[in-house]
C-alpha cells in the first residue's frame, strides 16, 4: 500500500487521532458482538445463566446480588439477561431503520439533484412537509395506526427520517452531475439510471454513509422512547426502553431498574454520535 | 422584500395543503375500514345503523376527492370532529391543554437559549484548545442522554431520595387552600424537573449551533480584513463576528419547535403534566383517532407558522437572503 492511499485510509488515520472516538468505536463493536451472540451470553449454560424471559416470582424486584448482577424486575426476570437481549432489538432497529432512510433518501436525493427542475421541486416540498411534523408525534401516530411491532417501528422510523440523507445526496449530485466523468458516461451511451446509480451515487455516498451513524443513534433513542411509552416492541420481548418503563412504576425503590438500561442506551447513543462526528471531521478536507 | 414575503407565504400555503394531504393519505392507507377509526374500539360488533351513521357523518360514503375536500374544510375551520372518548370537540380539548404545554416549552426554550448560546459562542472562541474539544464532546453526551431516563433519575434523586421537589403533577393537592404567594411557589416547584428534562438537550443543540455559526463567520474574509486593518481582537470578536453569528440562530426558532413538542410527549407523560403531549399519549392509549389526527395536524401547522415567522425574521435581519430569494 502506498502512503496516502484511499480516502478511507486517510480518513481512518485522521480518525485514529482522537482517543475518545476510538473508545467509542470499540464500544460500538462490543455492543455489536453482545447483540450478535446474545443467546450464548445469556441463557441456559451461558455466562449469565438466565434467559430474558425466565420468570422467578420469588426473587422479584431484588437489588443487584452476586447471582443477579443487575438485579431483577417485577417478574423476577434477570435485568442483565434482558439487557443483553435488548441490545439485539436496539441495534436491529437502529441499523434497519437507518438502512431504509438511507435507501429512500439516496434515491429521492439523487433524482432531485440529477434532474433538477420539477423533480427537485417535488422532493424539496416533500422534505419541507415532513419536517413540519413533530417527529415523535408522527412516529407514534404511524405505529398506533398500523399496530406496534418490530417491523412497524423500523419502517416508521425509516420512512420519516430520510430528509437529511436526501439533502446531502441532492447537494452532492448537483455538484458532480456536470463533471467530466459524468459526461463521459453519458457519451458512451449509458442510460440515466446507470449514470445515476452506477457512476454518480457511489461517488456521493461516502459522506452520507458516515453521517448515517447519527441516524443509528437517533433510531436507537427513538426505539427506546417508543418502548418506554409502551408503543414499542410488544411485550414480553426484552428492550432497554421497556425495562425503563417498569422502572417508572417502581420508582420509589427500584433504582437498579432505572440505572443500568439507561446507561446502556446513553452510552450506545453517545458512541454512535461521537463516531459519526469524528468520521465526518476526518473526511472533511478542511481539517488539517 | 415584499416579493420575497409573498413568495414565502405562497410556499407556506402549499406546505399547509401538503400536510393535510399527508395526514389524509396516512388515514386511508391503514388496512381495514376507516370507519373503525371513528367508532372506536368496542367489545361487540357495533350495529349497522351506527356504522352507517358514522360513515355518513364523516363523509366516508362519498368519493375520495369529496372526502378530502370535506377533511380540509374541517382543518381550515379548526373543526376536527369530536373525541370518541369524551364526545367533546377535539379543538376544545386542544385549546384547553395548549397553555400548559406553552408555558413549559417557553421556559425550557428561554433557559436553553440563554445558557446554550453563550456557552456555544464561548467554546468557538477557544477553537483548537482542550476546553473546546472537551465542550464539543460534552454537547454530544448531553444530546445523547435519553430524556425519559434523565426524568426518572431526577425524580428518584430530588423527589424520592431528597424529597425537596414534587414527584409529578402541576400543583399540590393543597393548592386551593394556599394564598397567592404560596400558589406561585408551588407552581414553580412543580416546573423545575419537567423544565430541566425538556431543556438540557435543547441547550446542547443551541450551543453546537451557535458554536458552528460563529466559527463559520470567523472564517470569512471580512473578519480577516478587520484583523488586517488592526482592530483589536476583542473588537473583531464583539463588533464584527458575534453580531453576524447571531443571525443564523433565528432559524433555530423554526427548527426546535417540533423538537420541543416531540419532547413534551415524553416529559408530560412522565411528570403527569396536563398539556397536549399527555393528551396525545392518552388518546393513543384510548385509540381516540379524531384527537390524534387533530393534534398531528395542529402541531404540524404550528411548526409551519414558526418556520414561516423565522424565515421572514431572517430575511429582515439579513438582506443577503432577500436578494438570493428562494428557489
Amino acid at each position: 500500500m502506498r502512503e496516502g492511499g484511499s480516502i478511507w485510509g486517510l480518513t481512518w488515520r485522521r480518525f485514529r487521532r482522537s482517543k475518545v472516538a476510538v473508545i467509542a468505536l470499540v464500544y460500538v463493536a462490543f455492543m455489536a458482538i453482545v447483540a450478535l451472540f446474545a443467546p450464548l451470553l445469556a441463557g441456559p449454560a451461558a455466562p449469565v445463566p438466565f434467559g430474558p424471559n425466565d420468570v422467578d416470582i420469588v426473587h422479584r424486584l431484588e437489588p443487584p446480588t452476586a447471582q443477579h448482577r443487575f438485579g431483577t424486575d417485577d417478574l423476577g426476570r434477570d435485568v442483565l439477561a434482558r439487557m443483553i437481549h435488548g441490545a439485539r432489538i436496539s441495534l436491529t432497529v437502529g441499523l434497519t431503520a437507518t438502512a431504509i432512510s438511507l435507501i429512500v433518501g439516496s434515491i429521492l436525493g439523487a433524482l432531485a439533484g440529477y434532474y433538477g427542475g420539477a423533480a427537485d421541486w417535488i422532493v424539496s416540498r416533500l422534505i419541507e412537509i415532513l419536517l413540519c411534523f413533530p417527529f415523535l408525534f408522527l412516529v407514534l401516530g404511524i405505529v398506533a395506526l398500523f399496530k406496534p411491532s418490530l417491523y412497524t417501528i423500523m419502517v416508521a422510523l425509516g420512512l420519516t427520517s430520510w430528509t437529511t440523507e436526501a439533502r446531502f445526496v441532492r447537494g452532492e449530485l448537483l455538484r458532480i452531475r456536470d463533471l467530466d466523468f459524468a459526461h463521459a458516461a453519458r457519451a458512451i451511451g449509458a442510460r440515466d439510471a446507470r449514470v445515476i446509480f452506477r457512476h454518480l451515487l457511489p461517488n456521493a455516498l461516502a459522506p452520507v454513509l458516515v453521517s448515517s451513524s447519527f441516524g443509528v443513534a437517533s433510531a436507537i433513542l427513538f426505539e427506546s422512547a417508543l418502548s418506554f411509552l409502551g408503543f414499542g416492541v410488544p411485550i414480553p420481548t426484552a428492550s432497554w426502553g421497556s425495562i425503563l418503563s417498569i422502572a417508572e412504576e417502581h420508582i420509589q425503590y427500584a433504582w437498579w431498574l432505572a440505572l443500568f438500561p439507561g446507561v446502556a442506551i446513553f452510552l450506545t447513543v453517545a458512541a454512535f454520535n461521537i463516531v459519526g462526528d469524528r468520521f465526518r471531521d476526518a473526511m472533511d478536507p478542511r481539517s488539517d | 422584500m415584499l416579493s420575497y414575503l409573498i413568495r414565502r407565504c405562497a410556499y407556506g400555503v402549499l406546505t399547509f395543503f401538503g400536510i393535510t394531504v399527508a395526514v389524509f393519505v396516512l388515514i386511508h392507507s391503514v388496512p381495514g375500514d376507516p370507519v373503525a377509526l371513528f367508532i372506536g374500539v368496542r367489545t361487540m360488533r357495533p350495529p349497522q345503523a351506527l356504522i352507517d351513521h358514522v360513515r355518513h357523518e364523516h363523509h366516508l360514503d362519498q368519493p375520495i376527492v369529496a372526502q378530502y375536500v370535506w377533511w380540509v374544510k374541517g382543518v381550515v375551520t379548526l373543526d376536527f370532529g369530536k373525541s370518541i372518548f369524551t364526545g367533546r370537540s377535539v379543538m376544545e380539548h386542544i385549546a384547553e391543554k395548549m397553555p400548559n404545554t406553552f408555558v413549559l416549552n417557553l421556559i425550557a426554550f428561554l433557559l436553553a437559549a440563554l445558557l446554550g448560546v453563550p456557552i456555544g459562542l464561548w467554546s468557538a472562541t477557544r477553537s483548537g484548545r482542550l476546553s473546546e474539544r472537551a465542550s464539543a464532546i460534552g454537547f454530544f453526551l448531553l444530546y445523547s442522554l435519553p430524556s425519559f431516563w434523565v426524568a426518572l433519575l431526577l425524580m428518584q434523586f430530588f423527589a424520592v431520595k431528597l424529597n425537596v421537589l414534587p414527584l409529578f403533577g402541576m400543583t399540590s393537592d393543597e393548592y386551593l387552600q394556599m394564598n397567592a404567594a404560596q400558589q406561585l411557589l408551588d407552581r414553580m416547584r412543580h416546573l423545575v424537573l419537567p423544565v430541566v428534562t425538556l431543556s438540557y438537550a435543547e441547550l446542547a443543540i443551541f450551543a453546537r449551533f451557535s458554536k458552528s455559526a460563529l466559527m463559520e463567520v470567523i472564517r470569512q474574509d471580512f473578519i480577516t480584513t478587520a484583523r488586517a486593518k488592526g482592530a483589536a481582537p476583542s473588537a473583531v470578536l464583539w463588533r464584527h463576528a458575534f453580531r453576524n453569528a447571531l443571525i443564523p440562530l433565528i432559524t433555530l426558532l423554526g427548527l426546535t419547535i417540533p423538537y420541543l413538542i416531540s419532547g413534551s410527549v415524553i416529559v408530560e407523560t412522565i411528570f403527569q403534566w396536563d398539556g397536549i403531549g399527555r393528551l396525545y399519549f392518552d388518546s393513543m392509549l384510548q385509540r381516540d383517532y379524531p384527537v390524534i389526527l387533530g393534534l398531528t395536524v395542529t402541531t404540524a401547522v404550528i411548526t409551519l407558522f414558526a418556520s414561516l415567522f423565522a424565515d421572514i425574521l431572517y430575511a429582515l435581519a439579513d438582506p443577503r437572503i432577500r436578494l438570493e430569494a428562494i428557489r
